[in-house]
């Protein structure tokens, strides 16, 4: 009963956490565009929270460095059921200009944790984030709901 | 007690460690350990043309990323001994300096997001999102711009741009009064910003801060006053204040945002005819060049063999400025809230500060900051 009600609330409020596992900086500053009063994030029911413990939807931006390697894992397991992935921009997809020699990057992201969204773009439009969150997010989370019971 | 945040944190938006010696509720020293964004840029540069090198460079940082491919650019020009047609001098200086407004009212947004003051991070980042259409509008990208190459820049720029430029300009200064003085007159941020976080001018000396944190502290010194465009074409005022304080960084962010839209006007009113873009010959060489980033100045270290570029050092503004920010500046903060803020107030950009690791005789790769190296 506890948990039903728990899943319904859910769906329609959603907790974002951003995980820069090791990138430029450019998508992270897209997803803080996403507040300001022209995109207005919380009128969707989207708090962006930047607490893995109480998040919903994890942000994964950058390609894996080496210290992502072990720690990502650990980070995704800490957020409680159900949860979704979704990837920003071409650096957890590919890895990007720094996957290639000399770099230190392990992209994709998908091989540490799965995903279920990703947006390419270097960086992709804070649009276009709003929209995958969207597309991905209440859906998804229902679902898996329904699954646990 | 030793008190760990992040690397994911809700008063973070990057990834790094603080840690925070506390007594009580009072912070007696920070440390920051840095680590979790190295990607090697410096070593995948080496051996590449510079049309690849340009391209890497900006990926350097994401919120400043212009500011390094300008960089760049003139370090090549310097090794080749051209400098880029006046015209398109005056497109980078007003890309330049759009990008510096919509930095420094993102550090400021920051700010106060860490002051827990939802009102004015509205305010401002609201007033960021018009800097950010003229930089679309001017360049086809909001962040990673793609704009200058070695000899100029790619596009070329009309009234049709410049027009909508100056109407937003117009939009933010609306803005940007009342803003500015809810933040320099407000009686509860007075007395969370004044006497937080001090650090002296000669303790920012030896801190090597640069920018707006170090002229927050009294350090008069902006690159701009060096650079040929600037001192050939415009007339601007160096901002800087005594303080020293939380209070006096983000004043002196935001008193530099009027000074970066006059700059803008300037560049507008006065652009000359001409080519954009000029051939070069590339030679090989060695050269070294400063700019002023948003943060503060950035170096590059370019040695080329022809068309290849042999070796790169990137220095840029945040390591000493994350640096002086735990040595100085968090030290006998009444409360963790106040260390959050102080570090806050220092604009920190993660993804600058690390592209340096260090291998010991064991091949144990670890990764260092710029000062334990040097």
């Amino acid at each position: 009963m506890l948990y039903s009600i728990k899943y319904i609330v859910r769906k329609s409020s959603i907790h974002v956490c951003i995980v820069n596992c090791g990138g430029c900086n450019g998508c992270d500053v897209e997803c803080v565009a996403l507040l300001s009063p022209r995109y207005d994030l919380e009128q969707y029911g989207i708090y962006v929270h930047n607490n893995p413990r109480e998040a919903d939807v994890l942000l994964l931006t950058g390609a894996v460095t080496e210290q992502w390697r072990e720690n990502l894992k650990r980070v995704y397991d800490k957020a409680p059921e159900p949860k979704i992935v979704v990837a920003i921009g071409n650096c957890p997809q590919s890895g990007d200009v720094f996957n290639q020699e000399g770099g230190h990057v392990y992209a994709p992201a998908s091989d540490f944790v799965p995903v279920d969204a990703a947006v390419p773009g270097c960086p992709p439009r804070p649009s276009e984030i709003l929209e995958a969150i969207l597309a991905v997010g209440p859906q998804a989370i229902a679902d898996r709901g329904r699954e646990k019971r | 007690m030793i008190l760990p945040i992040g690397p994911i944190h809700p008063a973070l938006k990057e990834p790094i460690r603080l840690k925070l010696q506390t007594e009580g509720e009072k912070v007696v020293k920070a440390e920051i350990e840095y680590g979790y964004v190295h990607r090697g840029i410096e070593k995948i540069i080496e051996g590449q043309t510079w049309q690849r090198g340009i391209y890497l460079s900006e990926r350097v940082c994401g919120i400043c990323s212009y500011e390094h491919t300008q960089t760049f650019a003139e370090t090549i020009e310097k090794i080749c001994g051209v400098q880029a047609p006046p015209r398109a001098q005056f497109l980078r200086v007003i890309t330049n300096e759009l990008d510096r407004i919509q930095s420094h009212f993102l550090g400021n947004s920051t700010f106060f997001k860490a002051l827990d003051h939802e009102t004015l991070f509205m305010h401002v980042l609201e007033l960021r999102e018009y800097a950010m259409d003229s930089i679309e509008l001017l360049t086809g990208n909001r962040v990673n711009m793609g704009w200058n190459v070695v000899g100029g820049v790619k596009m070329d720029a009309d009234e049709r741009h410049f027009k909508p430029i100056l109407e937003n300009l117009k939009k933010i200064e609306e803005g940007f009064e009342r803003t500015r003085e809810i933040f320099a007159e407000g009686p509860a941020l007075g007395l969370r910003t004044k006497g937080v976080g001090v650090m002296t001018k000669k303790e920012a000396i030896r801190g090597r801060a640069v920018g707006p944190i170090g002229r927050g502290s009294g350090i008069k010194y902006d690159y701009r006053e060096d650079h040929y465009t600037y001192k050939d074409y415009f007339d601007f005022k160096t901002i800087w204040r005594k303080e020293g304080d939380n209070y006096a960084r983000t004043l002196n962010r935001f008193d530099e945002i009027p000074e970066s839209i006059s700059l803008v006007r300037q560049a507008i009113e006065n652009i000359p005819e001409g080519d954009i873009r000029i051939p070069v010959e590339l030679k090989s060489g060695y050269a070294q060049w400063r700019n002023e980033a948003p943060r503060g100045e950035v170096t590059y270290t370019i040695e080329t063999n022809g068309n290849l570029i042999k070796h790169i050092s990137i220095r840029t503004p945040s390591i000493p400025n994350m640096d002086s920010c735990a040595k100085y500046m968090i030290r006998d903060v009444p409360s963790v809230a106040d260390a959050v803020a102080t570090y806050a107030s220092c604009d920190p950009c993660v993804a600058c500060a690390e592209r340096v690791a260090v291998t010991d005789e064991h091949g144990k790769t670890s990764l260092k900051n710029f000062g334990e190296v040097m």
